[in-house]
């Protein structure tokens, strides 16, 4: 973990003098993630892409005015955070909560199937902000400081919504829980 | 939950107290079976959550060797012909400098009644330097009209590349906006 993050901190000094193979790496090193975090929060796939897109132009636009290249995975989500909320302002009244899953196919895994859809449904139901929390808790690994830079608000308003979050999907997967542990 | 203590369950599930938070949050779900259902299921909870994997991008993020990603006009000129223009007028100055700062033989007095051969060296002397001199011009003036064309084939390359880029930026920047938003 400690030699990608060198790795990492190399290859943005090198894209920012221009080595653009360097930043060729970096995107094929972030754009999954990116690409899951965005699909997750914006529910369909070509708009997760365009936007994927978009992060990694603006990403390379402005890697200049990125002060700590230690900071560049929350630096990029911030990036990734703030166009998926433009897309979702265009696309939502604000506060609305989703209510009908519109997720992307599955791509199949390990699990049961059952399983899998339970669990897009669920986030599928909680709002933009929940969702989000839980994105970028769960499935990215970020800090609660992290978060609070890439979404710009106080701890504890993350650890609100997490926690919230946490507890609507305790109920909504109760029955995916039980007959898991059965 | 019926456990009135105050314990984060949910920040010990997401791996966020200190090392002193979490043993004491051990210590007391050994001593409470509330708190201990609780926890477990959360933990099923986050075990729902990770049956969701993530998915492969479906298409490949532009990279910067891309056309779209490619540097500005700007970029290009002030790394093509502005440096050699500089370049040429550097060394230009430098010949001029040269010239002008190079010793001249001092003056010599010939009197009336020195050796007619010496009178006759003196002379070709002169004649040859004044061939030289000439010459020197010659060469120079050659040279500033041949770092001038230089220069201006330079500067209509640059142009060019300029307007080409131009053109090839906005172009792909249409049809990469008109491809995602098929």
């Amino acid at each position: 973990m400690i030699f990608r993050e060198v790795e990492d901190r190399d290859l943005i000094a090198k894209a920012r003098r221009g080595h653009v193979e360097a930043y060729n790496v970096l995107v094929s090193r972030w754009e999954k993630r990116v690409f899951n975090y965005l699909l997750r929060l914006v529910g369909e796939r070509e708009d997760a892409l365009d936007l994927s897109q978009d992060v990694f132009l603006k990403a390379y636009q402005n890697l200049k005015k990125l002060d700590d290249p230690a900071k560049f995975p929350g630096w990029l989500f911030r990036i990734a955070h703030n166009e998926a909320y433009s897309l979702l302002r265009k696309s939502k009244p604000e506060g609305e909560i989703t209510v009908e899953p519109k997720m992307a196919e599955s791509s199949g895994g390990l699990f049961p199937i059952e399983s899998t859809l339970a669990v897009r449904s669920a986030l599928e139901r909680l709002s933009d902000d929940h969702r989000e929390a839980v994105l970028l808790k769960i499935y990215q690994g970020f800090k609660f400081e992290e978060m609070a830079e890439i979404l710009a608000c106080p701890v504890s308003t993350v650890k609100s919504r997490l926690y919230t979050a946490l507890d609507l999907l305790k109920q909504t997967l109760a029955p995916v829980n039980s007959g898991g542990a059965e | 939950m019926n456990c009135s203590t105050e314990v984060d369950l949910k920040a010990y599930i997401v791996d966020e107290l200190a090392r002193g938070e979490r043993a004491a949050v051990e210590d007391h779900l050994r001593a409470c079976p509330s708190c201990r259902e609780e926890l477990e299921r959360l933990n099923l909870t986050r075990a729902a959550l990770a049956t969701l994997e993530e998915e492969e991008i479906p298409r490949r993020i532009a990279f910067v060797s891309d056309r779209v990603f490619e540097p500005r006009w700007w970029h290009t000129m002030w790394h093509s012909g502005p440096t050699m223009g500089f370049a040429s007028a550097v060394v230009l100055a430098a010949a001029i400098v040269v010239h002008a700062a190079a010793p001249r033989p001092p003056a010599v007095q010939v009197s009336s009644g020195a050796d007619a051969t010496v009178v006759k060296e003196l002379s070709e002397l002169k004649a040859q330097r004044a061939a030289d001199l000439a010459k020197f011009d010659q060469v120079l003036k050659a040279t500033e009209t041949r770092y001038e064309q230089q220069r201006q084939e330079d500067l209509a390359t640059v142009q060019q590349a300029a307007e080409y880029y131009d053109k090839q930026f906005k172009r792909m920047e249409v049809a990469s906006n008109e491809d995602y938003r098929q």
